[in-house]
């Protein structure tokens, strides 16, 4: 590929490259001891092993999957980030993406010969440490970095995105976007981009697990941040007739998808996840009116301010209804809708008896689940000290219970362990720490260091609240002993989740 | 056996008039007095078993015994017995369930949250208990008190793993008590306090000394209605701006205590005791600086009668504003508060003439002229407390002796001379003098203090070395009542001493470490007759030998305390030791005669044992399960490397 090319990536690097690190973590149920499962077992097999049947199938076909559910959760970022749109940079993209294209040929010609090769069973890890597989360990990572990249290049600003809201949906969308077309063609390879992938890397490997958790954890609180705006709207006190009220039926509400392909009638959240899969259709959608929001072209008028009205007879979000308290976005209605009007049908792993209807409120319950440590004598129990001695107080006779075995730290759920070792099983008859690709990996991440000029800045720029990154200020020192680690953290991130979350035609449905 | 003469002259008493004697003799506390009593008869004994109410056993192998004999006990006192383990608490719970009241097990380990438990629930009367020292016990201990529904008092003293958690359990249980001591009980923050100011209303002392508690506890307890003292030392979250948010006022405190709360100044006093018109002891100690808005603040306390100010920092307007306070002071302390002169301390004790006791410890700017007015305004003064105060001449102390009700005199390090213990010795109830030291006197002096001050009872000579015999003779002589003397590294010191010493039928505590020429003969006096002693320090006492251990032993069965370092004595003699029964501390260092089979011999022998201090060397020398089983009898072994002072041996 051209310098200029790889020049390109670099420059937008600032804003693009931390997002695949975090866009990653995201999809991470919000439990972070599955994570640490993940993680500490290595799950580098688990790349290895689908690569070759990504082969057959749509490569981006995982990845999409891991986006639904926050797509659902993040409409508000559509047009946050399809108002960026219009900065990207089409011709650098295109060359990014047919570089990324003849990469994944010549990998997947390469993982071809090796199969044919040895007709060796995946199931046997161990035999696998050659050359080809380094190889293809190389290739993979640099195509995945490149992908990212390339994502976060259509996006360069991308510090406004994470203030306002839901960035990583933005980027996530977009990341996926650029996956659609990458099975198809193919071009000339280049060996250069190979460097942002390895500084990429560099920065995973900065990601100390805690850093991780924290990240993660901030992202969750933000996925579920339009949960609350059906409660905020609850003061709001518009004229009646002043907003134009719009009933979506109930078919429609719950609805996996609500926008589909008129070509090939896949079906997606949203319609900038359509815009993305509709250029891997052909050139005519790669243009930047075809890829531009549709909305904004008529927003010049001024419009009537709409509000939703739940389809559900007799209940207070109902139109017909006498004290009809409108809501706010189709969010509003969806999220209103499943958890008044439906089964909970998600219950917490942990406690077994909490249910919910909403997927973000699980998870959201599943943070705090088991943390309730004030309790009372007479059973209730508290998440806040202060709210225990309040109710002591209060109440005569009722005491703080005391823990029999009075271990003051919050017990590590009995099902955490279960959870680690299902996902250990994937992953251990495949030892990375042993083998030598992991030594080449460092070595390529220490040639690369010395091209970043400023690796704190990467971060610096996303303003993550309440994120510690603590770990990065190690970044400019050399030794990166941990180098599967990195690879861990990244690979698992992308491949590990597709069984997770992808698992059947329901599970997309689930997320919602 | 059958008794051939059944008539038993003691029976003729009438029962009543025994049992007035016997409750006299128990009330003063004194087991020797209460042990002949019960030798006299059988129906003595009997008789002082069911009227016995104390209990303050050394150990407790015999506690079947103890119980069969004493039905009705009401106060135990395990503080001797370093081991108490659940079934004994349990045993004696149940045996004296309906009697049981006070219990104190602040020395006490082994016992966990179970044996507290069964205290709490078979003494249905227990209104006292006192925990202290057990970092261990957690919050389930905490809960297992919370079981006595009655309690009055609990001490809780350093109760580190107790929480909010367990406290909140007491305070919902025990809504009776009345005195609660929190200090240390460093897991204990706003919650917990706060909780136990809202259940127990009946609150009357309240300590919770360095505690990170803040203003918000004080909010509750500052409503309490009975509080009358709060202990708030070295309580470092309380600040000024905190203060000045609470609402509530305390009418009814009557002491408040905020030493070493560093970010309190007047204005944070002036909020805490709003409204406290019945103050009367306020004690700053390491606090603040005494300005003269200190004192205006004090100013509102209109019954004030005790102000502590050691180691404050004094301005002269903040200590002349003390003097103008319309309160009568009766207690002051000024020791080590900088800024202490003759001007404004004389000027202070002109308005408070009612002060009795003054402490200017190490007030190092004085001089005679504040003795002088001292002495003059403060005619009831029973104690005055001046060590190290350096610039006060000789002269100075010649106007002591106005003090005529003087009780307690510190003049330690100073140039009182035999005139000022002429002057001083005009105060007959002297009981307490430490005259360490005071290289002036000489016996001329110490005559004249034996002369007339027939009830001291501590006398400190340490390092007074001009003192010889005659001096110490007379004392004797003079002094029957002499409990506590130290005559520390005074060489003129000599067996002659130690024959009148004694003869003080009372004495409780000997120092005569240093004291070289010091025979085994001297020492045997001491060893043979002063059968109450309870701590001796006879460290580089070179001469004192196994007879003296084995005098010790035969005769000195109270002894609780020695320090033998240096001495002549071998295993023969530290074995003989091992026969007294109470014997908690030793501290044994470079004893040339000692082995480590002895040392272990002894530590097996010896059953009471709490602290033992040994030299390094041994540390290896003596076997792990020795260590093991002595840990687990609950005796501890400090190691010290001490280099051996070769100089004494000269």
């Amino acid at each position: 590929m051209d310098p200029k090319g790889s020049l390109c990536a670099n420059s937008t690097r600032s804003s693009s490259l931390t997002s695949p690190v975090n866009a990653l973590q995201t999809n991470f149920p919000s439990d972070p001891s599955s994570f640490y499962g993940v993680r500490i077992e290595t799950p580098f097999k688990e790349f290895n092993l689908p690569s070759p049947p990504t082969q057959s199938v749509l490569p981006g076909e995982p990845n999409k999957d891991i986006m639904i559910p926050d797509q659902e959760n993040c409409p508000l970022s559509d047009m946050s980030h399809a108002s960026k749109l219009q900065d990207w940079n089409p011709s650098a993209m295109l060359n990014n993406l047919s570089f990324l294209e003849e990469k994944i040929h010549q990998l997947r010609d390469l993982v071809h010969l090796i199969v044919n090769k040895k007709c060796q069973p995946f199931g046997q890890p161990h035999e696998l440490v050659t050359q080809e597989q380094q190889l293809v360990t190389a290739d993979l990572t640099s195509i995945i970095v490149q992908l990212i990249s390339s994502a976060g290049s259509l996006l360069p600003s991308v510090r406004h995105t994470l203030t306002n809201t839901n960035p990583l949906v933005g980027q996530l969308d977009q990341l996926h976007g650029i996956n659609l077309p990458f099975g198809s063609d193919s071009s000339s390879g280049l060996r250069s981009q190979n460097n942002s992938g390895n500084k990429l890397l560099d920065q995973s490997t900065q990601n100390d697990p805690p850093n991780n958790c924290e990240m993660e954890q901030n992202y969750n609180m933000e996925e579920h941040e339009p949960k609350d705006e059906e409660d905020i709207d609850e003061g709001e006190h518009l004229p009646p007739g002043s907003y134009e009220i719009l009933q979506l039926e109930k078919e429609e509400i719950l609805a996996p998808h609500t926008h589909f392909c008129t070509i090939c009638g896949k079906g997606f959240k949203r319609d900038a996840n359509l815009r993305m899969h509709m250029r891997g259709h052909g050139d005519e959608y790669k243009t930047p009116a075809a890829l531009a929001k549709p909305h904004k072209e008529t927003g010049s008028e001024p419009k009537l301010i709409k509000r939703y009205s739940c389809p559900y007879a007799g209940c207070k979000r109902n139109k017909d209804h006498k004290k009809f308290q409108p809501l706010k976005t189709i969010l509003c209605v969806k999220n209103h809708y499943k958890r008044t009007h439906c089964d909970k049908s998600y219950t917490c792993s942990r406690c077994n008896t909490k249910k919910f209807s909403v997927m973000a409120d699980l998870k959201t319950h599943e943070k705090h689940c088991g943390k309730d440590k004030w309790l009372c004598s007479c059973g209730t129990t508290f998440s806040r000290k202060d709210k225990l001695f309040g109710h002591i107080a209060l109440f005569q006779g009722h005491t703080p219970a005391i823990p029999l075995d009075d271990t003051k730290g919050v017990a590590e759920p009995p099902d955490l362990q279960n959870r680690e070792s299902n996902n250990s099983v994937g992953s251990n008859n495949f030892c990375f720490g042993s083998n030598p690709s992991s030594e080449n990996a460092v070595q390529n991440m220490m040639d690369v260091k010395g091209n970043i000029d400023d690796p704190m800045n990467y971060f610096s720029s996303l303003n993550f609240e309440g994120c510690n990154f603590g770990g990065f200020n190690e970044f400019s020192q050399p030794p990166f002993e941990d180098s599967e680690g990195s690879f861990s953290f990244l690979m698992s991130g992308s491949f590990n989740y597709a069984p997770k979350f992808g698992g059947g035609e329901s599970s997309s449905d689930n997320l919602l | 056996m059958e008794q051939p003469n059944s008539t038993n002259l003691f029976d003729h008493l009438a029962r009543e008039l025994i049992c007035i004697i016997l409750d006299h003799l128990l009330r003063d506390d004194d087991p020797f007095a209460a042990k002949s009593f019960s030798q006299v008869c059988k129906s003595f004994h009997a008789l002082e078993s069911t009227r016995r109410l104390k209990l303050k056993p050394r150990r407790l192998e015999y506690l079947g015994r103890i119980l069969k004999r004493y039905r009705w006990i009401s106060q135990l006192d395990l503080t001797l017995c370093p081991c108490v383990d659940d079934a004994t608490l349990e045993r004696l719970s149940l045996a004296w369930s309906s009697s049981l009241r006070r219990v104190d097990l602040s020395r006490t380990r082994l016992f966990s949250h179970v044996g507290v438990s069964s205290l709490a629930l078979n003494c249905t009367c227990l209104v006292e208990i006192d925990l202290s020292n057990r970092a261990d016990l957690t919050d389930l201990a905490a809960k297992a008190i919370a079981n006595a529904v009655n309690l009055e008092r609990l001490s809780l003293g350093r109760c580190k793993s107790i929480t909010d958690l367990g406290i909140a359990c007491v305070a919902v249980g025990c809504s009776r008590l009345r005195h609660v001591g929190l200090r240390w009980c460093i897991r204990i923050t706003d919650f917990g306090a706060a909780l136990i100011a809202i259940k127990c209303k009946q609150i009357r002392s309240f300590d919770l000394s360095y505690l990170p508690i803040t203003e918000k506890c004080l909010h509750h307890i500052l409503q309490l209605e009975h509080l009358e003292d709060l202990v708030l030392e070295h309580c470092i979250g309380i600040e000024d701006q905190g203060l000045a948010t609470l609402q509530a006022s305390c009418k009814s405190i009557k002491m408040l205590n905020l030493s070493k709360c560093q970010n309190i100044s007047h204005i944070g006093i002036a909020s805490l005791s709003k409204g406290a018109q019945n103050l009367e002891k306020l004690i700053l100690s390491r606090s603040l600086v005494v300005t003269a808005d200190l004192a205006k603040c004090l100013q509102s306390f209109p019954k004030l009668q005790l102000v502590k100010l050691d180691g404050c920092l004094g301005t002269m307007s903040g200590l002349k504003g003390i003097g103008n306070l319309c309160a009568s002071l009766k207690e002051l302390n000024l020791s080590k508060c900088a800024g202490v002169t003759d001007e404004n301390l004389s000027f202070l004790v002109q308005t408070h003439k009612d002060l009795e006791k003054i402490d200017i410890t190490c007030c190092g700017r004085i001089t005679h002229a504040s003795i002088s007015s001292i002495t003059n305004s403060c005619l009831r003064l029973t104690s005055l407390r001046m060590e190290s105060c350096s610039m006060v001449s000789r002269e100075g102390f010649l106007f002591i002796g106005q003090c005529q009700l003087l009780e307690e005199l510190d003049v330690t390090d100073t140039e009182i001379d035999d005139q000022g213990l002429l002057s001083i010795s005009r105060c007959t109830k002297l009981s307490n003098l430490k005259l360490g030291i005071c290289l002036m006197i000489t016996d001329i002096g110490l005559k004249h203090i034996a002369s007339s001050c027939s009830e001291l009872k501590h006398l400190d000579l340490y390092r007074s070395s001009r003192i010889t015999d005659e001096g110490i003779v007379a004392i004797s002589l003079g002094c029957p009542l002499l409990e506590v003397v130290n005559i520390a590294y005074n060489s003129n010191i000599t067996d002659t001493s130690l024959v009148s010493l004694s003869k003080s039928q009372k004495l409780r505590t000997l120092e005569i470490r240093g004291c070289t020429r010091i025979s085994p003969e001297g020492f045997s006096n001491i060893a043979a007759r002063c059968k109450h002693l309870e701590t001796l320090d006879i460290k580089s006492c070179y001469k004192i030998n196994d007879t003296g251990m084995i005098q010790l032993a035969q005769y000195s069965q109270n002894l609780k305390q020695i320090k033998l370092s240096y001495c002549s004595v071998t295993d023969l003699g530290l074995i003989a030791l091992a026969s007294i029964s109470c014997l908690q501390n030793l501290s044994i260092f470079h004893v040339e005669g000692l082995t480590s089979n002895g040392l272990v011999a002894f530590l097996l022998a010896s059953q009471s044992l709490i602290k033992v201090k040994l030299h390094a060397c041994f540390e290896s020398l003596i076997p792990h399960q020795i260590k093991k089983y002595m840990e687990a009898r609950g005796c501890v072994l400090l190691w010290r490397d001490k280099t051996l002072e070769a100089s004494r041996w000269e």
